[in-house]
Parts: C-alpha cells; sequence; structure tokens
C-alpha cells in the first residue's frame, strides 16, 4: 500500500515553521513512517522537475509556509497546487502574509531604495539594483526572479484547504492538524486546524485573575514594567493581545510574562484582525478624554506594525494605499 | 464625467439618523453622495465595518452619533469616540487622507449641521480624487 | 438559515413626495433583478389599508419570508409595516425598511441621480433582509408588587399612588421614621409646613393595607431583573413595641447622649429617643449603634414596652420594581468654613429652620447662640457654584428661596432685626420671585459678591468681610449671626446603595437619570425608577411631583401583569466565547456577566437589562457577541450592497 504523499515548500519566510516541523522531534519519526515526503527544499533534495512529473492530484498534501513575494514563489505554489489534493497554508506568514508582509507599507521602489543604496552596510556605488544579468560571449542569462510589488497570503494566489495557524506553529499544534488530516474526518474547506475556536483567553492560566470590569487606565510599554507573573498582564497595562487572538498555542509568551502579539491570527467571526484589536483595545481604555486617547495611542507607539504585526497582507486594505502619481 | 465621491455614513439611530429625516421634512437640499447605514447606538459601530466600506470602494466614510452627554444609551459615543480616534490614526498610517473619515456629533435637531458636513465633505474629497484608483485592492 | 430567502420589495409613491422626484417604475424593475427577490412592486400608499394588503396578500401567495419597504423613514412607519407582518403570520422582524423619501427624493432635486440613490438603498435593504431571522420577544409574567426606598415626601407620595392603583408597596426607610428632611424643615409657598404635608402623607400611609412600611430597615441585595426582582431588606431591631405611650420616662434614665441628627446638630438626643413629635411609628426607638444595653430604660418603663433581646431580621420579598427616593444631605460646611464651627452664632440654614420651628429646639424663638440676634447675614452659595475650592459645581436650586423665605419670617416677627443677604445671584425661580421682592420692600439689604466672603471671628465679635461689587469696595459688616444657605449634596451613603442596585451616578455625584429628554425618571438599569433629590437638589413640591411621575412609570410597566421587551438585544456564541471579560466592563447597564457553561467561563447577556446599544458587540475581540437585527453579517452585507455588491 502506497504511503500518502507529502511536499513542504517555503516561500518568504524565517524559516521557523521549518524548524517548527523539525521540533517534532520523534514524532517526526512517526510521521515519516506514514507518509512519503516528495519534496522539502531546506532538508531534501528533490528539485523541481521531479514535482513536475509527478502526476495531478498525485501529492495528497502540501504543507506551505512563507508569503508570496517574488515570481519564483508563485510559480511554486502554483505547480504544487495543480499536484496537490490539498493545500495547506502553514504559518502566520502563508495564511495571512505574517511579519514580511509589513513591507507592504512600502512601495517597491522604497524596499530597494532602502535595502540597495541606504542601508549603512550596504556598498553599492554602481547602483546596482536586481536585474536578469546576461553575457552573451559566455552565454549566460541570469534572471532574478520578480520582487512582486506586494506580498500576498496564499490564498490570493492559489485555492487553500487548510491553514494551520502561528509563528510558528507549536509542535502541539502540527501534531493535531497532521493527526486531523490523516484521521480522514476533514472539517470544512478553508478552517483553521489543530488549534482552539476560542480566543486565548480561555486557555489562559492568568484569565482568572482579572477584576468584575476590565478598564485600562494606561497602556504601559514592555519595557517600563515588570510584570507579575500570576496577574493578568492587560490588567497591568501590557496591550494583551490574547482576547483577539485564536488560541492552542498554550499560552506561551503569557506564560514568560510577555503579552500576546497575535500570532495565531484572528477569530473565525472577525475578518480584519487589526481592526478587531483596535476596537477591543479602545473599548477597555478607561477615559472619555480624546487628548487622552491620543495620549495612550501613542503608548502604543505603532498602530499598524502592533495591530497588524502577522496580517497585514490579509486585512481589508492589505497594506498601504498606493498613491498613484 | 466629473468624479463623484462615494461616502458611506454610518449614522445612529437616535441623533444622526434623525437629524437627517429632518433635513428631509425640511426639504434641505445637499449632494447625493451619500449611502446611510443605520445602528441603534454609534457604539456599535465596528472598525471592521468603516475598512470594509474603503475596500469596497467608498471615497470617504463618515461616522456620527449623538453628543458627548447625550447618548440613549448613556455613553456608546464615548466608546465610539476612542474607537475612531484611533481608527482615524491607523488609517492615516495607511495612506487614506484623514479627510476622508470623519466622526461627527449631530444631533437630532441638527440638520442643518448635517447639511454643512455633507456638502464640506464632497468638496473636500472631490478635491484629494478617487480612493478607488489608488487603492489596489488584493483579489 | 436553513430556508432559502424569498423577498418581496415595495416600493412607495407616497402620492408624489417620492414619485415627482424618483422614477419608481425604474426602481421596481431594478429590484425585480436583484438576487432572491421574488416579486417587486409599486403603490401610490404603501401605509394605507390597500397599500398593506398588497404586502399581506403577496406574503400568501408567494409563500414570502422577507419584506423591503421602500417608503419613508422607519421611524415613520417601521410600526405599521412590523404590524402588517406579523398579521399575515409572518414573524415581524423580517422586515427591512429603505428610506427613500426624507433621505432622496426629498433632499436631492435631479431625479436621474435620486433615481439612482433609490436604487442603491434599495439594494442595500434587500442584502440585508436576505440575512435576517425570526426574533422572538421575550415575554414574562411580573410580580405586581413594587419596593419603594425612602420614606421621605418622594417616597411615599410614589407608595400612596401605587397603593392606589392596586400594587402592594414595601416602603423602606432607613431612619427609624418615615417622614424624611421635610418632616422637620421646607415649606410649600410660604404657607404650608412640610411637616403638614408629611403628617398628611403619613396617614394616608397608615390607613392602607397594602403599604407594608418598614423603617430602621435597609436595603442589602438586590437581585433578579425588570418585573422579577428579589430584594433583601435588613430590619434592624427597634427594642421598643407598640406598647409604647410615648411618656418620655425611658429617656430620661438614659446614660447616653449624641448629637440630634433631627435637629441637623442643634442639640443632643438620648439613645434611647423619639425622632420628631409626628414620628411614624409612634413609638420611641433605641439607636442600636450607641446603645450599650446598660437596661435603664428597661427599668423606668412602666408598660413593658422595651425589649432589649430585639434581633435584627431579614426578609426577601418579590417586586416587580424598585423606586429609589433616598433623598439629600444638607452640605455640611467644614471646621472654620466662613467660621463655622469656631463661633456659636454660626449656623447653616437647616439649623435656622429648625429654630424656627415651634417645635423645635427653642420653640420658635430667634435665638442663636445664646442670645437674639439684632443682626444677621446670610451667606449664599455655600457648598455651591465654585464658590469655593470644595464648593460642588451646581446650583441647589432650593436655597435661594428658602434663605428669602426665613429672612422675611425672621422680620416678620422681630421687624427691627437687621438682615444681609450676601449673594452671588438671585435664584428665586418661578413665582418664589415674589419673595425676593418682598425681602426689598421690607428693608431687607442685598449684598453681591464674586469673591466668596469672608469671617472673622474675634473678641470684637463676628464680622462678615465683603467685596461689593457695585460699591467697588470691601466692606465690614458687624453681626450677631450668620447663617451659611447651604445646599443639598448626594447622601454620604448613596456609594452603599449604588453598589447594591447597580444604577449609576453622574458626575455630581447624583443618581443619574437615563436619559434627561428620552427617559427621565428612570435609572439605566430597566425597572428602576428615581423620584425626589436622590437625583439632584429640588425642592418638596418638585420631589413630590416626581414620585407621582415615578408611581406613574411603574404603574405603567406592571399593569399588563406581563411585559415584553424588544429583542434587539445582544447575544453571546457560547462556543465561541473565551471568558476574556471584555464586554462586561464595556455595557453600561450591567447587563454582562461571566457564567460557568460546560465547564467553560463565558459571558451571558441578561436579555431584560441589555438596552440593545450593540457597543459590546463591536468590543467583542473575538465576534462571538452579536446583535440580534444587527448582526456583523447584517451590517457587513449593506456596506458591500452600499457600494454595487449584492
Amino acid at each position: 500500500m502506497e504511503k500518502p504523499k507529502i511536499a513542504l515548500y517555503w516561500c518568504a519566510s524565517c524559516g521557523g515553521c521549518e524548524e517548527s516541523v523539525v521540533d517534532l522531534a520523534e514524532k517526526v519519526l512517526d510521521l515519516i513512517n506514514v507518509v512519503d515526503i516528495v519534496f522539502w527544499p531546506v532538508a531534501l533534495d528533490f528539485k523541481l522537475e521531479d514535482v513536475e512529473k509527478l502526476p495531478d492530484k498525485s501529492i495528497t498534501a502540501s504543507f506551505i509556509n512563507g508569503g508570496i513575494r517574488l515570481s519564483e514563489h508563485e510559480k511554486v505554489v502554483k505547480l504544487l497546487r495543480s499536484k496537490s489534493q490539498y493545500v495547506i497554508a502553514y504559518g502566520a506568514c502563508s495564511a495571512w502574509g505574517g511579519i514580511p508582509g509589513l513591507a507592504n507599507l512600502y512601495e517597491r521602489d522604497e524596499i530597494f531604495k532602502r535595502v540597495y543604496f541606504e542601508v549603512p552596510t550596504v556598498v553599492n556605488e554602481e547602483g546596482i539594483l536586481p536585474r536578469t544579468y546576461e553575457d552573451k560571449n559566455l552565454g549566460i542569462k541570469i534572471e532574478v526572479t520578480e520582487f512582486l510589488p506586494r506580498l500576498l497570503p496564499l490564498d490570493r494566489v492559489i485555492d487553500v484547504d487548510y491553514y494551520i495557524p502561528g509563528c510558528p506553529p507549536t509542535p502541539d499544534v502540527t501534531w493535531n492538524a497532521i493527526q486531523i488530516l490523516l484521521s480522514g474526518n476533514l472539517p470544512p474547506k478553508g478552517s483553521v486546524i489543530g488549534a482552539s475556536s476560542r480566543a486565548l483567553c480561555d486557555e489562559c492560566p492568568l484569565n482568572k485573575t482579572k477584576p468584575e470590569k476590565l478598564l485600562i487606565k494606561e497602556f504601559k510599554r514592555v519595557v517600563e514594567i515588570t510584570p507579575d507573573p500570576e496577574k493578568c498582564l492587560l490588567v497591568q497595562g501590557l496591550p494583551c493581545l490574547g482576547p483577539v487572538t485564536r488560541g492552542g498555542c498554550g499560552a506561551l509568551c503569557i506564560n514568560a510574562a510577555m503579552p500576546c502579539t497575535g500570532c495565531f491570527g484572528m477569530l473565525d467571526r472577525v475578518s480584519d484582525y487589526g481592526a478587531k484589536a483596535l476596537s477591543y483595545l479602545a473599548s477597555v481604555l478607561d477615559t472619555e478624554d480624546e487628548k487622552e486617547v491620543e495620549k495612550q495611542m501613542e503608548k502604543l507607539v505603532d498602530l499598524v506594525g502592533r495591530l497588524y504585526r502577522y496580517s497585514l497582507p490579509a486585512s481589508k486594505l492589505g497594506g498601504k494605499v498606493i498613491k498613484r502619481r | 464625467m466629473s468624479f463623484e465621491p462615494k461616502i458611506v455614513v454610518f449614522a445612529c439611530n437616535w441623533c444622526t439618523y434623525a437629524a437627517l429625516d429632518l433635513a428631509g421634512t425640511s426639504r434641505m437640499k445637499y449632494p447625493a453622495n451619500f449611502r446611510v447605514i443605520r445602528v441603534m447606538c454609534s457604539g456599535r459601530i465596528d472598525p471592521q465595518f468603516v475598512l470594509e466600506a474603503f475596500k469596497q470602494g467608498a471615497d470617504g466614510v463618515i461616522v456620527a452619533g449623538c453628543h458627548p452627554g447625550d447618548c440613549h444609551y448613556i455613553n456608546g459615543n464615548m466608546k465610539t469616540l476612542r474607537r475612531m480616534t484611533m481608527l482615524r490614526k491607523m488609517l492615516e498610517d495607511l495612506g487614506i487622507e484623514k479627510e476622508r473619515f470623519r466622526l461627527e456629533w449631530i444631533s437630532a435637531s441638527e440638520a442643518t449641521k448635517w447639511v454643512q458636513v455633507a456638502k464640506e465633505m464632497v468638496e473636500q474629497i472631490k478635491a484629494l480624487g478617487p480612493l478607488k484608483s489608488k487603492l489596489e485592492v488584493m483579489v | 438559515m436553513s430556508e432559502k430567502p424569498r423577498i418581496g420589495v415595495y416600493i412607495c409613491h407616497c402620492g408624489l413626495n417620492i414619485a415627482s422626484t424618483v422614477n419608481v417604475k425604474e426602481v421596481v424593475e431594478y429590484a425585480k433583478n436583484l438576487p432572491d427577490v421574488i416579486v417587486s412592486r409599486d403603490y401610490v400608499f404603501m401605509c394605507s389599508t390597500p397599500g398593506q394588503d398588497l404586502i399581506k396578500e403577496d406574503i400568501e401567495k408567494y409563500n414570502l419570508n422577507r419584506i423591503v419597504v421602500a417608503a419613508c423613514s422607519p421611524s415613520m412607519h417601521e410600526p405599521t409595516f412590523r404590524a402588517v407582518l406579523e398579521n399575515a403570520g409572518l414573524n415581524k422582524y423580517l422586515l427591512e425598511m429603505a428610506n427613500i423619501r426624507e433621505h432622496c427624493s426629498w433632499v436631492h432635486e435631479d431625479k436621474t441621480i435620486a433615481t439612482e440613490k433609490a436604487k442603491d438603498l434599495v439594494r442595500m435593504a434587500v442584502a440585508k433582509a436576505r440575512l435576517l431571522e425570526p426574533l422572538k420577544e421575550p415575554e414574562f409574567e411580573v410580580q405586581p408588587n413594587v419596593l419603594v426606598l425612602g420614606g421621605g415626601v418622594a417616597g411615599m407620595r410614589a407608595a400612596l399612588e401605587l397603593a392606589h392603583w392596586g400594587f402592594n408597596v414595601y416602603l423602606v426607610e432607613k431612619s427609624p421614621t418615615l417622614g424624611g428632611r421635610a418632616a422637620l424643615i421646607g415649606w410649600i409657598e410660604s404657607k404650608r409646613r412640610g411637616s403638614d404635608i408629611v403628617n398628611a402623607m403619613i396617614k394616608g400611609i397608615a390607613q392602607n393595607p397594602r403599604i407594608h412600611v418598614f423603617t430602621n430597615s435597609e436595603l442589602v441585595n438586590l437581585s433578579g431583573f425588570v418585573g422579577n426582582f428579589t430584594a433583601r431588606i435588613n430590619v434592624n431591631p427597634r427594642y421598643v413595641n407598640e406598647k409604647c405611650t410615648l411618656c418620655g420616662e425611658c429617656s430620661l434614665e438614659c446614660p447616653i447622649d449624641v448629637v440630634n441628627e433631627y435637629e441637623f446638630g442643634l442639640g443632643r438626643r438620648k439613645a434611647i429617643f423619639i425622632p420628631f413629635k409626628g414620628a411614624y411609628p409612634q413609638t420611641y426607638v433605641i439607636d442600636y449603634r450607641v446603645c450599650v444595653k446598660c437596661g435603664e430604660c428597661l427599668k423606668a418603663c412602666r408598660y413593658g414596652a422595651i425589649d432589649l433581646n430585639d434581633k435584627p431580621k431579614t426578609l426577601d420579598v418579590k417586586v416587580g420594581a424598585v423606586v429609589i427616593a433616598t433623598g439629600y444631605d444638607p452640605y455640611r460646611p467644614f471646621m472654620g468654613e466662613y467660621g463655622y464651627g469656631l463661633h456659636k452664632g454660626i449656623i447653616t440654614l437647616f439649623q435656622l429652620e429648625r429654630i424656627l420651628d415651634p417645635e423645635g429646639p427653642t420653640h420658635g424663638e430667634l435665638i442663636i447662640g445664646g442670645k437674639v440676634p439684632k443682626s444677621i447675614a446670610f451667606i449664599m452659595c455655600v457648598g455651591s457654584r465654585n464658590t469655593t475650592p470644595n464648593a460642588k459645581n451646581y446650583c441647589s436650586r432650593m436655597c435661594c428661596t428658602s434663605t428669602i423665605m426665613n429672612a422675611i419670617r425672621i422680620k416678620e416677627k422681630y421687624p427691627d432685626t437687621d438682615i444681609f443677604i450676601i449673594y452671588k445671584d438671585i435664584m428665586t425661580y418661578s413665582s418664589d420671585e415674589r419673595l425676593y421682592e418682598e425681602a426689598g420692600k421690607r428693608l431687607i439689604k442685598f449684598i453681591r459678591f464674586e469673591e466668596p466672603p469672608t469671617v472673622s471671628v474675634g473678641p470684637e465679635g463676628l464680622f462678615v468681610n465683603v467685596y461689593e461689587i457695585t460699591l467697588q469696595e470691601e466692606i465690614r459688616i458687624p453681626v450677631d449671626a450668620i447663617v451659611l444657605s447651604v445646599g443639598m449634596v448626594p447622601r454620604r451613603d448613596l456609594p452603599d446603595l449604588i453598589t447594591v442596585t447597580r444604577v449609576g451616578c453622574g458626575t455630581d455625584g447624583f443618581i443619574r437619570e437615563a436619559h434627561l429628554k428620552l427617559r427621565p425618571v428612570e435609572a439605566p438599569a430597566s425597572g428602576i425608577f428615581l423620584a425626589g433629590a436622590v437625583t439632584g437638589p429640588k425642592n418638596i413640591i418638585e420631589s413630590i411631583k416626581m414620585g407621582s411621575a415615578a408611581a406613574a412609570r411603574v404603574t405603567a410597566l406592571l399593569s399588563k401583569g406581563r411585559i415584553t421587551v424588544e429583542p434587539l438585544t445582544a447575544t453571546s456564541d457560547k462556543d465561541i466565547c473565551s471568558g476574556c471579560e471584555v464586554c462586561v466592563g464595556v455595557c453600561p447597564y450591567g447587563a454582562i456577566s461571566m457564567t460557568e457553561m460546560d465547564g467553560k467561563r463565558i459571558a451571558r447577556v441578561e436579555e431584560t437589562l441589555c438596552m440593545g446599544c450593540g457597543a459590546c458587540v463591536a468590543a467583542c475581540p473575538s465576534g462571538a457577541m452579536q446583535q440580534k437585527g444587527f448582526k456583523d453579517s447584517q451590517i457587513m452585507a449593506q456596506v458591500v450592497a452600499s457600494l454595487g455588491g449584492v
């Protein structure tokens, strides 16, 4: 009996999602006993041609992490889509764009200018930008993949069947998701799997320390206070995004006395993470004075960066509005 | 054909919606660029609605409710104030000019104020141009 | 939603009101092509009987399950069309209206533009209608009993009227007697004393079998919701029973004496005492807070009226509504404020009224600080109107009238007394203006200040120093007595009441009415009403009127034996709620609480307390909280439709 085939691929990512698969530790061995990995660039030596040779839909599941930033990414994920029965967006970047998605606050020209000219440690006297290099004498043509104008989440490029949340998904969540997929008892298409259907507060050990009414007078920055690890961090003034973030991670950050930053993304009934996070924080702020609101907003420092840290490309606006000249 | 902005208005039932009704019964005239969505209290208005409006192609959005202290539900408008103050900043950071998003307090008797705000906003947004052509929506 | 929507769209001409600007036929055609629209029609006057019948017939004929009416403002005819649906057997909340009159035909001139806008508005209404769900109006049986807190004139008036309408009333008063402040001070239009009114009310109450009076009692817990509250009342022991003949022998023997609060600090009383002559119940009472249980009174009593083993009792009563009429406290100047407490000749307005009362500590003789004053200065706005840093920022309403009334009274009995009224503004409103005129005729001197006056207390005597505006000079007035016209402040124990009843107070510290114009006399929480000075300074007549108003509101609420509430309330999805508690603090009505369900701690909305603002829905970080009739999906559909989507 042939083992089901799986593929893993990385787009614009940090490598953390790949590591989280490795973090399954011994369970990885259980996994490779039951599946056949046919493509995994970070770990195995299969080439793209090997995938191209496979019949359509012969890969049972492809796990793709990272956001779509380059035309190369687009090409490969489209290929994997045609060869796979199920495509799973693995991790925050492929699900919603992730941290690299914050690049959508800048135009491509601005990004290139910064990276290739302005960064203090770069020396680029000839002002070279990524471009196709051709040397007819040597018969060489090196084409550099195109840097797409926006970073896109996976589902804006191909049809996605399931999402596994996290930055990266924890080993538990990854293992849960795999179990669900192997069970054959598949949830509706488009579901987020492996994690909770409730927000983080549901599993947070500090939730029960909240007073009856949640009203925060002042937001504090993480560097400003040493929080009491036994008391709800929001109550202490840290803008914890636990209430607006999907649970399932075991409240890892909270257990280290750090407020949640939202890497498990939004819940099913919410359509824009940053907007909901903003509404929630504004609602618990205890003031009726506009000036005070502005003052507390400054304490939050960078609204877009903080509230759309993992989800800007998937947000309703997708990034900064482009100005046409 | 000159540009006619599309502006979505979220109006609270007790104050702003009534003011718009009064403008109607008084036969006041104002530009037809507005589409009004009625909620019971401005406190119901979720920032997600505002973003959806811009995503769908609105050139401007108005969130309107009762004056502070007059909210039919005691202090719903105070929550609106906090949320929209923060949202305005976030919209600016995302490149949407602050003239495109207004938070207004319009009481049931202030039909004149509504007409004034309406005319002003249309002029301002006409000068800014359409947002849709600027907005690259990820489809 | 299990069934597929079958929408009927009805466009009204409203005679020419809509039709002269909007091309109704075009809108009808447009609506026909919208998804899920089965029928699209127009009629001259949709709200007329034939218009309504049109809808009713279509519902039956075409099996419609959602109705859109494009016509005037819903504030005009939403109830009309809701009734049509109900009569046709459809849930009345499956209606959505598009306002193409007030918001369209009446405000735009260009017919093409107006017609396009009307189409957009219809498309938006259809988008929402598609997602509407039938809603059930919760109905409850109510208790035909009312709890009235406070036995002053406002509370007593409310109790009498409620009993008249057939309700059982539990009248709970913290002090040992009914009567409140008006039993001791106050006049109605300078003719009748407050105590006359009080006596008349007490008589009515004593005879009324439906009014159950609990004095020396407090509300310690209020649970439940409108129509079905459970109130826990603590009855503190009186130690004296109905055998008491008011002989007063016990009082003579009692070794404990304390400052007499019923004389506003003038004089003292014993631990066993009767608050004032017309007190009700008509028995002495032992102040359990200061009694040392020495038993002297027991020995002195020949009638066996004293029982030192009397114990506190607690009882729970079920009531349909609560009226809070707990009144106010007089502002108490702090030691040294305008010399108060430093000289016996400096008293407050309340103390003056007690002095002038024939039943008072001086039997009606004007004796202040041990002597009859030949000159008196009244200092106005003490503790009010931001005159001093510790003063309240509001005007206490009744003190100008009261001061001038008392000044005139003094002049009547002691015409040679020199009276100065040192004032900031004279607020003798309404017909009380005549008192101001009369005061002038009686040569009462009015001296105006902007900077508050100061009082000097020394071996030379009492002086009032004031910078007089018109003279532009500092003047120094020697006087025998000074009366500080103090205002009304919230009761010191109001915070406890607020905790128990979960009502809110305004920035001035008084209990806040739900809305000054739209919902007066009501507390924000359903089923709780307010009367008298508990909401802010007012005089006796105003307090009585408010008691009457509160009684009328309660009667309107409870008279049918059942109440229904509008179902546009918030509800939390127990499968999504994470128990984050953000909603609890956002709700201004305290309608949300945390509860255990299936081992999870989640939010629960008390439907009868929810007023349907939706603030919790926008705040809910997980989308678990939704408002019926205004769900995220319904509003989003309108947003999409407003910009061309369907």
